[in-house]
């Protein structure tokens, strides 16, 4: 029984990689988390005007992870990246408590998508280590993760800087996808 | 693209553009790259694929070096098209920037100055800022050729951001090729700035001369180039420099060896020393010689410079007369450039020279005689035939030769047929024998009875008289001594030839013509700012509109470089009264002209002008803007030497010849013709219809009035587009190109007399439709330097009210376009 998965999942994702978006507002840590993913250190970055694209291999999975800029400039371009996406990262500067509220609005924008109905949604409530950081459960009520119907979503307390909570996250995703919640 | 890369661009299946977009998005790699090569593949072949745009940035971070190229092409293309989207490939290109490869690091330095998109040119800064600062030359270099772009973009920018100083820090770089592309990048930006931006001091002289014999030879070319315009400051500096610049006289690449030889003439102005100068221009006679084995079009071009420089220092080939004999298979325009350049040196030492080698083609006649049948062509025939006549006594068959012309006269084309007339009477002059008399009956005969063309038998007549009343008297006519040659119609002038030879070896020295007569430069948004930086009378003396003539030092522009007549961006009238004195801009009157016309609008006033009164108009007349003048002179005084001065415009519009107005005397009035030019003094800042003149004569004050200048003037005779071209231009121009405007109290009476009168002004009727009860009428226009105009004319016939759309590729000049619709349309 357990080889007939094994072979099923090596065929699913063997060599697929799984889409990933991650979003959120600029100044939240998407590049920061990216590349502490890909490389497992700290590089130092500049607001990302565009995108970064990059392989994450975890699990078994290849993620092919896309790190679109979140300047308010910018995020309209976020919907030429919607079709086929599996996942989304979306990442909350939890210490931003001002701007919590344009974070709600964006992120319940972003699941009306049509184009990402199926994709399964992973939270990370990033910068754990400042001061003032409200947690998961602050973070959830602000962001109304009680209102998602019909989708798979998690959150992680995350620091991208210390590296915390980034691979828990990471593990529920690929469990979840593994489990065709993609 | 190697052979297998042909496959890419044989796809034209149907719904190619989401399939394309399909497999651009694949999670495979390769099929990635393979997508990326057939959308280059439609693009090189005029496809529109930046509907892709997106999906193919997306593939833009890449290990992999080839894709990344062909994405870098793609957006070097579209990314003007898609300014909103290119913004997604900023952070790829600041990524690039940094990796360790130093040839990405160019590349994207490279390719971000290629994208002209303001959006983004910001963001690029910071990158270029840290490439030309790399630690790899080459990154360097590249960043240098950006900065000349950034300029062009965005010069304001460049200013702000340091750049320039950047740029002038590369001049001391130890790298050579990066002095070079440094050097080349400043000239560039001089050229498009109207300040002095890039000066050699003696700290940079030494820098460039040392990086001169290290860089390569395009490298040399940009050194020796910025070098020529270095004026030393004294005839010691100038030896130095030349002494050190001569070695570049023995280069193999031409380009060197001219812009050595530019470099060395201009220096050598400043040499006193006879000595040095005659040793000079021993030195750069070989050379020159050289340049002439090469291949006819180097050929010619070696021989146009020549032409300049001969004229300048007729020393220089002086001996080497003999190199520009015409070799029998040399193309004909290198044959015609070698006798121009013989005339220049023939002198009294090597006259004989030169009249021996011409001895030598008058053998040929004999040669020529002896093949007479072959001749087919009617102007080779003429010609031969005129020789025959000419050199009758010369040519012991010469009747027989003729004769068997005779035989064929009644079918000879018109031309021979001249040439076969006077051909004969000239025989029968020289030999005055019976074959020559009965010719000449038959060739009389025919020409009068037999022909009905009214020339032949004018002529034929006048030679018939002429021979019957007195036949010494038809001998001086007939065999009259020929003027003699002078020919003096290719020296140019000094002010031209100085300008000539400080762009030798630029087409400007090719086509004899200042590089402003047919270099035309987009004008940036960027320079109007600089011009209320720098207010317009503070840099009197100063001309912008001979920025293509890169002028190192605004206000100590030698005189010896001084474009031909640079009116300054003053608008102020005291100035351009000043300048009334400077001879050299001035256009002196000549004999008169007095051609007719409709009544002219009054723009001086006699009561103003003291009374002097002037009307004038701008027009257009068999493909030339002129501008028609009436002066009236109701003084008590005879006025002369009139001379007119346009101030600066929108449009460059100035006197392309002399004011022509003879002494009026009181009472009297003239009426003249002055043809304008466009681009010769073209002000800055936001475009306006203004037109200032200034008259000037011996005996009143200069007069200054305003025109308004009429746009329609301008629109070419060519203007007519075939429909398909038209809607082809129509689509091809973006949206944003289109600008409309409401004219509610216009109306179309008849659409023929409408039409009529649209297409003398040159704007030429393509089609017509139907629009609900509307007529919609669609025209073309081509303003100068070809810019296309499309015009769309919304109307009811006989009904008040005109919508008129246009689409153009120069939509700022839709003001005057509307104003020139509105005026064609009223009239």
């Amino acid at each position: 029984m357990g080889l007939v998965f094994t072979k099923l999942f090596s065929s699913l994702f063997g060599n697929k990689e799984a889409r990933i978006l991650v979003l959120g507002l600029d100044n939240a840590g998407k590049t920061t988390i990216l590349y502490r993913l890909q490389m497992g250190e700290v590089v130092s970055t500049i607001p990302t005007i565009g995108f970064n694209v990059e392989t994450v291999q975890y699990n078994n999975i290849k993620f092919q992870v896309w790190d679109l800029g979140g300047q308010t400039s910018i995020r309209p371009y976020w919907r030429c990246y919607f079709p086929n996406t599996q996942a989304i990262i979306y990442v909350v500067d939890s210490s931003d408590t001002d701007r919590l509220v344009i974070a709600k609005e964006e992120f319940h924008a972003i699941l009306e998508e049509e184009e990402l109905k199926g994709a399964v949604v992973l939270i990370f409530a990033n910068k754990q280590d400042l001061p003032g950081a409200l947690d998961d459960a602050a973070v959830t009520e602000s962001l109304e993760l009680h209102k998602i119907k019909n989708r798979q979503w998690s959150i992680f307390k995350t620091s991208a800087i210390k590296g915390e909570g980034l691979f828990e996250g990471l593990d529920w995703l690929s469990n979840t996808l593994k489990s065709g919640g993609g | 693209m190697s052979r297998n890369d042909s496959k890419y661009f044989s796809t034209t299946k149907k719904g190619e553009i989401p399939e394309l977009k399909e497999e651009l998005n694949s999670q495979y790699k390769d099929k990635r790259k393979d997508a990326v090569k057939k959308v280059i593949a439609a693009m090189t072949v005029g496809k529109d694929v930046s509907s892709l745009f997106t999906d193919v940035v997306n593939c833009m971070q890449t290990e992999n070096l080839e894709l990344k190229k062909l994405v870098y092409l793609y957006l070097i293309n579209y990314a003007k098209s898609q300014p909103d989207l290119a913004i997604l490939a900023v952070n790829t290109f600041v990524k690039d920037s940094q990796d360790p490869n130093p040839l990405i690091r160019a590349l994207a330095v490279r390719t971000m100055g290629c994208i002209r998109v303001d959006k983004i040119t910001e963001y690029l800064c910071d990158p270029l800022q840290r490439c030309l600062k790399d630690d790899d030359p080459y990154v360097r270099k590249t960043a240098a050729i950006c900065v000349a772009k950034l300029y062009d973009i965005n010069a304001e920018l460049v200013e702000d951001r340091g750049f320039l100083d950047s740029l002038k820090d590369l001049i001391s770089d130890n790298n050579p090729m990066v002095v070079a592309n440094a050097v080349a990048a400043l000239a560039e930006i001089q050229e498009h700035s109207s300040r002095p931006i890039f000066e050699i001091t003696s700290h940079t002289l030494s820098k460039l001369l040392t990086a001169l014999n290290e860089c390569t030879e395009w490298g040399q070319v940009f050194i020796l180039d910025a070098l020529s315009r270095y004026k030393a400051a004294d005839a010691r500096e100038a030896e130095n420099i030349v002494e050190r610049v001569t070695p570049r006289l023995q280069h193999a690449n031409c380009a060197v060896v001219l812009s050595a030889v530019k470099m060395i003439l201009q220096q050598m102005e400043l040499i006193t020393s006879t000595d040095v100068v005659r040793n000079l221009c021993k030195k750069m006679a070989p050379p020159l010689v050289t340049l002439l084995s090469a291949e006819p079009e180097i050929q010619y071009v070696a021989l146009r410079n020549i032409n300049l420089i001969v004229q300048r220092r007729p020393t220089i080939l002086a001996h080497e007369i003999k190199v520009f004999f015409c070799k029998y298979n040399d193309p004909i325009y290198v044959k015609m450039e070698k006798l121009e350049i013989m005339i220049k040196l023939a002198s009294d030492r090597n006259i004989d020279q030169v009249l021996l080698e011409f001895k030598e083609y008058e053998s040929i006649i004999a040669t020529l005689c002896e093949s007479l049948d072959t001749l087919d062509e009617p102007e080779a025939k003429a010609s031969m035939i005129w020789i025959i006549g000419e050199y009758a006594e010369r040519i012991d068959n010469a009747d027989e030769l003729l004769e068997s012309f005779l035989e064929s006269f009644p079918e000879e084309p018109a031309q021979v047929q001249l040439q076969l007339l006077t051909a004969t009477v000239k025989l029968f002059l020289k030999k005055p024998t019976e074959g020559p008399q009965q010719m000449i009956q038959v060739v009389l005969n025919n020409a009068t009875m037999e022909t009905d063309n009214p020339d032949l038998r004018d002529r034929a007549y006048i030679y018939w008289r002429l021979l019957s009343t007195d036949p010494e008297a038809a001998k001086d006519v007939v065999l009259a001594e020929k003027p003699v040659i002078t020919d003096d119609s290719n020296q140019l002038d000094s002010s031209l030839l100085d300008e000539l030879l400080v762009n030798i070896a630029t087409l400007s020295s090719v086509y004899h013509k200042p590089p402003d007569a047919f270099v035309t430069r987009a004008h940036t948004s960027a320079q109007k700012t600089e011009d209320e930086e720098y207010p317009e009378g503070s840099e009197a003396g100063y001309s912008e509109s001979s920025s293509a003539i890169p002028a190192n030092g605004a206000v100590s522009t030698p005189a010896s470089v001084a474009p031909p007549s640079p009116p300054p961006a003053v608008p102020v009238p005291d100035l351009l009264g000043d300048l009334m004195g400077l001879d050299n801009s001035l256009v002196p009157t000549d004999e008169p002209a007095t051609p007719a016309g409709p009544p002219l609008p009054i723009l001086l006033p006699a009561s103003t002008g003291q009374g002097l009164q002037i009307s004038a108009q701008l027009t257009r007349r068999d493909g030339q803007v002129f501008y028609s003048m009436l002066f009236e002179n109701n003084t008590q005084v005879p006025l002369d030497g009139f001379m007119i001065q346009f101030n600066k415009n929108t449009f460059g519009l100035a006197a392309g010849g002399p004011l022509q107005v003879p002494q009026l005397q009181p009472g009297t009035s003239a009426r003249t013709l002055l043809p304008m030019v466009m681009f010769q003094n073209v002000s800055q800042g936001p475009p306006n219809s203004l037109l200032q003149v200034a008259v000037k004569n011996n005996q009143q004050p200069v007069w200054y009035f305003n025109d308004k200048i009429p746009f329609h003037v301008f629109f070419t005779e060519d203007g007519k587009m075939e429909r398909s071209a038209f809607l082809e231009t129509w689509r091809s121009l973006p949206d944003s190109n289109e600008v409309s405007k409401d004219f509610p109290g216009l109306v179309i009476g008849s659409v023929d007399a409408t039409l009529e009168r649209l297409a003398a002004s040159n704007v030429f009727f393509i089609a017509k439709r139907k629009n609900a009860n509307q007529d919609v009428f669609y025209f073309s226009a081509k303003m100068p330097r070809g810019i296309p105009l499309l015009i769309e004319l919304t109307t009811v016939v006989g009904s008040p009210g005109v919508k008129s759309a246009i689409k153009t590729p120069s939509p700022e000049m839709s003001a005057f376009l509307f104003e020139a619709i509105e005026t064609l349309l009223k009239s």
